[in-house]
């Protein structure tokens, strides 16, 4: 039997056994079978390869996906959306496959209209020669809300404003593709089909390599490309940023995603601002010029001084900026006109002109209430369709046949209060797609979106792109946001392709760049944050365990006084100290101690725990983690990918914790012990990972930083801890003392009797090989420092570097046996702690001063006339 | 005839917080005009700002943006002009167009002028029409009624309709708050009429400038009876398009049409597109701003 015909057995087997696969909606097209449900041939090796799989395989496949998802943390933010803001994405095993021939069709007509649109645009904002001819009427382009006059004459850099471009596509019942919508602002989703890419071929390993399907990564060096020509200084290597609004953006993860793929530079408007007409970039090191950003800010927003002055997320002078012609956005500010539906009933009569040629791809049957005729024709067609705002945002598509007859007397009167702010298209009938559902092929409507750049005075397009699903069968509107998977999109090509990565370029070596990204004061003040949370985590969860084993322990032998006292101490020197409140817990220095007894241990023990695992109890561990991973979102473009599962594992771990906690009050504490164990692990490991993993630049400087002032607090905690309650020399309080600061073994192999107080405050404020010692975060404090401030003049000293050194005369100078000490230890040591913590406090503030920007809000300025 | 008037324009920001940085935007360089001869005109800022840079926006007024880089408490503006206004006849009114004519060219026109004249007929930030602001505007508006004696007969009205009042609005009352309690400044006064214009399909723009008064009378002024309103702050009124003449201004705060007494810096759809003086500042906290604007007639050789 030849290969091919072994390949056509195996699909009949497929067909009958695997697939049971009939297609929902009578008169649509369906993407695999055509109408006499024969397989269409491009997708019959991938049947064919899917047929061979073992049972239950395809499900396998499936699940692993979604741990790799998980893994990856690919989310996709819903607004609105309180219990959690991001979501898992959604990927479908099965991907999306398009012929050879037929994507030659798609590129083309997608060459042609963004083409188009890109010369549109280009009139708009300068000539206006389509408004002075009448090929447009005037109120299609003058009342639209996104028509920003302030970018009326800007400079485009290479004439081109359109740098980046998508369009939704949609296949009709007779097999032809239409364009259902044009996204010209700031197109999103390629990074999102770019680690749709990555997972489905990981899935899929032996199928993606035998069938030849298109490389993606060609296309992003393409687009690396575009940005580094649209520099509009000459010379050396230009200065890419990709401008986010920030993590609360429904696409943020695909921007650092493309940010980090791209090797360009995640910034927000904060790390950014205007001096002298041009755009700088905020970092450690000072100001560095800004050459080219792409934006995925929504137009209005990124200048509050001439677009929309509520804005909090823009540049305040960038409009000017563009005008003066130092920075080149892509795309353009100004685009978004574009995406208004209203221009679908243009596009054919402007491609006429503009490019003297006919539309290749139709858009949807479109009319647009802004002229007469087409008013009238809406009026008396309602019921066959979907009656749109101009602006997505202000309104939901509504079908004339769904309306109540109220509803559809309300939606004439809008109509007919600004007509020109309505289009009517009609009801598109979605092509359907295998979709992986319950160990079975269900046929689901999709709609695909293709992606293109420009490059070299045309544009080429993405082989490939995002493909959604529609949540149910026969829904027309599909939205990541409404809920909905997702799919991978192949492009079949004809001959073998090459593998290319973008990690490792084709072609001449490329010049060796170290410590590459800037580090912006933002991000700096971030990663600061997030070496003192991550270290509060694991301290806190130290006296905790150290707390409920002490209590375990104790609850074993029968309680006794000194194990009581022993864990009143433990649960007073928690961060915070007032986490019990009155109940249980001491003032931090001096004031009246209350007898720690007077509650049951053993519930004050359990309200502690339940305190902690609290993300809304202020200072709790719960609490601490909260903030960790919300920075760690935040900087998520500058966390290794095992780092950010670390943190998410951890987060979820002390999540579950809480929720054991509350849903068992009366829960086996030994359990607890456990549980409280595997957190101290877990935020080991991260620590180990942060240390091993991150690259010794100047986030992670400043991460350490973070994390040695931190544990450096929490040493003086302790100490001061212990001698404010003026414990006896052989208590069991400096046992645990030595417990949480994981200092037992270093003790005993310097002393053979007891722990004693002043060897053991000796070893955790003086001795240098401790690295739980106040001295030893001093000593790495300096070494951040020194690497920090390489700029200052030869023998001058900054301010935090004043501040350490003499912390560190201090510390070593330190003499706890001297005559002057005998006999008031505890006094010594106290002062010793009360000053240093006192001047830990200083230099914080003295970093922030000098390092972080401060979270001045900026605000808009008007005058009445 | 011919005046020649001297404007000073002063506005002092007082911060509580220091300011690190601010940029601006002002419109306050006086359009060139046939009937407006610009002499000269100085911008000083204190402190000295780290940069200056000069722009034509959209609608052809001039702007100028300034930064500031060091910190400071106050920021003081000051731009004088010495601007001369000739006289000009208005047409008769009687003889304009019937209003639903200029409509209906507004709808189809093609020429330049005309495709100008669009901008300004559609809704813009703070002119939001709505049926409340077209039922105000339709008794001035009967069929068949000449442009310019329907807007002059809604000006009269509003300026006897409504009362001037400084404490009633901020920028932030919406038009539809202004036709409820019927009092307002000058902004809201031409922004409304704006909006009954454009509601009747109409294209008015709004005006942005000073207004000669009798405040400082210089020696030879013999009568000031009549002062004006808009003395002591930037004044607004609006103008109107009618085919075959231009723009036509309108004043419905002091209801006249605006002849040598009303100097023109900027105009735009509203406000937003024209504000004397706007910025983005860092830190600051609360900001008072002070306003004074002086216009002085200068004496006639």
């Amino acid at each position: 039997m030849t290969e091919k015909a072994m390949s056509q057995v195996a699909v009949k087997k497929s067909v009958a056994s695997l697939l049971q696969y009939s297609v929902a909606a009578r008169g649509t097209f369906d993407e695999m079978t055509g109408p006499d449900g024969q397989l269409r041939p491009h997708w019959a090796d991938f049947l064919a390869a899917l047929a061979t799989l073992p049972d239950g395989a395809l499900q396998k496949r499936r699940e692993k996906g979604l741990r790799l998802i998980r893994d990856s943390g690919v989310t996709y933010n819903v607004y609105g959306d309180k219990a959690g803001k991001d979501r898992p994405w959604e990927l479908d095993p099965i991907p999306f496959l398009i012929a050879a021939d037929e994507w030659r069709i798609l590129e083309e007509s997608l060459i042609q209209r963004a083409t188009l649109l890109n010369l549109i645009l280009h009139d708009l904002y300068g000539a206006q020669k389509l408004l002075k001819d009448g090929y447009l009427p005037p109120s299609l382009v003058f009342s639209h809300p996104e028509f920003w006059r302030p970018l009326h004459g800007a400079s485009l850099p290479r004439n081109t404003s359109l740098v980046l471009y998508a369009a939704d596509l949609a296949r009709s019942p007779d097999g032809r593709w239409w364009v259902i919508g044009d996204r010209t602002a700031a197109p999103s989703g390629a990074g999102y089909a770019l680690e749709n890419r990555i997972i489905t071929a990981r899935i899929h390993p032996d199928i993606y390599k035998n069938l030849w399907v298109e490389r993606l990564a060609p296309f992003f060096l393409k687009v690396h490309e575009t940005l580094r020509r649209l520099s509009p200084r000459q010379g050396d290597m230009p200065r890419i940023v990709l401008y986010t609004p920030g993590p609360y953006n429904e696409t943020y993860f695909e921007h650092a995603y493309l940010a980090r793929y791209l090797g360009i530079t995640l910034v927000d408007g904060e790390d950014l601002t205007n001096r002298g007409d041009r755009v700088y970039l905020k970092t450690l090191n000072g100001l560095r010029q800004v050459d080219v950003m792409i934006r995925r800010t929504d137009d209005g927003y990124c200048d509050p001084l001439e677009l929309r002055s509520d804005s909090s997320l823009g540049i305040a002078g960038l409009v000017q900026a563009v005008h003066a012609g130092t920075v080149s956005v892509a795309n353009g500010l100004g685009a978004s006109v574009l995406e208004s539906p209203a221009w679908l009933a243009f596009l054919p009569r402007l491609c006429r002109v503009m490019l003297h040629e006919d539309l290749k791809m139709p858009s949807v049957a479109t009319w647009w209430c802004g002229q007469k005729k087409e008013l009238n024709y809406v009026m008396s067609n309602l019921d066959t369709l979907c009656v749109r705002h101009l602006l997505p945002s202000l309104a939901q598509p509504l079908c004339g046949r769904n309306l109540s007859s109220a509803e559809r007397v309300n939606l004439i009167e809008r109509i007919m209060a600004s007509p020109h702010n309505y289009v009517a298209q009609e009801i598109v009938s979605l092509s359907t797609a295998p979709l992986w559902n319950m160990n079975r092929l269900e046929s689901r409507p999709v709609v695909m979106r293709i992606h293109l750049t420009s490059y070299n005075s045309s544009y080429v397009a993405m082989p490939g792109g995002l493909t959604r699903v529609a949540p149910a069968d026969g829904l027309s509107t599909v939205s990541m946001q409404h809920g909905g998977t997702s799919k991978d999109t192949w492009v079949l090509s004809e001959k073998p392709v090459e593998p290319i990565t973008l990690l490792r370029p084709a072609g001449a070596p490329s010049k060796l760049v170290r410590g590459a990204r800037d580090l912006s004061s933002r991000v700096a003040d971030n990663m600061f944050w997030m070496g003192r949370h991550l270290e509060r985590s694991e301290l806190t969860t130290r006296i905790l365990r150290a707390a409920l084993a002490s209590h375990v322990e104790g609850a074993g032998q029968g309680a006794g006084l000194a194990q009581e006292e022993t864990l009143a101490i433990v649960l007073s020197m928690l961060s915070g100290h007032s986490v019990i409140g009155d109940q249980a817990a001491d003032p931090p220095c001096g004031g009246e101690r209350r007898n720690p007894t007077t509650l049951p241990q053993e519930s004050v023990m359990r309200q502690v725990i339940r305190i902690h695992c609290d993300p809304e109890h202020f200072s709790g561990l719960g609490h601490s983690i909260c903030h960790l991973q919300r920075i760690a979102t935040v900087v998520r473009d500058r966390l290794s990918l095992d780092t950010w599962r670390a943190i998410w594992r951890l987060a979820e771990t002390v999540r579950c914790t809480g929720r054991g906690v509350i849903s068992q009050p009366d829960g086996d504490l030994d359990e607890m012990l456990l549980r409280l164990n595997e957190v101290i692990q877990m935020t080991e490991a991260l620590s180990g990972l942060v240390m091993e993993n991150m690259t010794r630049d100047l986030s992670w400087r400043f991460l350490d930083a973070g994390r040695r002032l931190e544990r450096a607090m929490h040493v003086l905690d302790l100490l001061a801890g212990t001698v404010e309650a003026g414990t006896a020399e052989d208590s069991p309080v400096l046992d645990v003392v030595l417990g949480i600061s994981d200092s037992m073994m270093t003790y005993r192999a310097r002393y053979l009797v007891p722990p004693a107080l002043v060897p053991l405050a000796d070893l955790l404020l003086s001795d240098e090989s401790n690295p739980r010692s106040l001295v030893f975060q001093l000593s790495a404090l300096q070494e951040h420092m020194d690497a920090i401030g390489v700029d200052r003049m030869p023998g001058t000293f900054t301010p935090e570097q004043k501040a350490i050194i003499a912390m560190l005369a201090t510390v070593r100078t330190l003499d706890l046996e001297s005559p002057l000490s005998v006999g008031c230890a505890h006094k010594v040591i106290g002062n010793i702690c009360r000053e240093m913590t006192l001047k830990l406090r200083t230099l914080s503030e003295i970093l922030n001063l000098q390092y972080f920007t401060h979270a001045v809000e900026t605000l808009p300025l008007f005058t009445k006339p | 005839m011919i005046t020649t008037y001297n404007c000073r324009h002063t506005t002092v920001y007082n911060y509580t917080l220091p300011v690190t940085v601010s940029h601006h935007a002002a419109h306050l360089v006086p359009r060139a005009l046939p009937t407006q001869i610009i002499h000269g005109n100085i911008i000083r800022v204190t402190p000295e700002p780290a940069h200056r840079s000069t722009r034509t926006d959209y609608f052809g007024n001039n702007v100028f943006f300034f930064t500031l880089e060091e910190t400071h408490r106050s920021l003081t503006v000051e731009s004088l002009c010495t601007v001369t206004l000739c006289e000009h006849d208005f047409p008769p009114a009687d003889e304009t167009p019937p209003w639903e004519k200029v409509r209906d060219f507004l709808a189809s026109a093609r020429s330049p002028e005309a495709l100008v004249a669009c901008q300004y007929v559609f809704d813009s930030s703070f002119v939001v029409t709505s049926s409340a602001v077209e039922a105000y505007a339709r008794p001035s508006f009967p069929p068949g009624r000449p442009i310019l004696t329907a807007v002059v007969d809604l000006m009269h009205r509003i300026h006897c309709e409504f009362t001037y009042d400084p404490k009633a609005t901020t920028l932030a009352t919406p038009l539809k708050d202004v036709l409820g309690h019927r009092r307002g400044v000058c902004q809201d006064f031409a922004h409304l009429q704006i909006a009954c214009c454009r509601t009747m399909g109409l294209a008015a723009r709004y005006v942005s400038g000073y207004v000669h008064t009798c405040r400082t009378p210089s020696p030879t002024e013999a009568d000031c009876s009549t002062m004006l309103i808009g003395a002591d702050a930037s004044h607004a009124w609006l103008a109107v398009y009618v085919p075959g003449v231009g723009w036509v201004d309108l004043d419905p705060t002091n209801d006249t049409m605006p002849s040598i007494e009303h100097i023109t810096i900027a105009w735009g759809r509203d406000y937003d597109d024209v504000s004397p003086l706007k910025g983005v500042v860092t830190g600051g906290g609360q900001h008072t701003p002070r306003v004074e604007v002086s216009v002085t007639r200068r004496p006639t050789p």
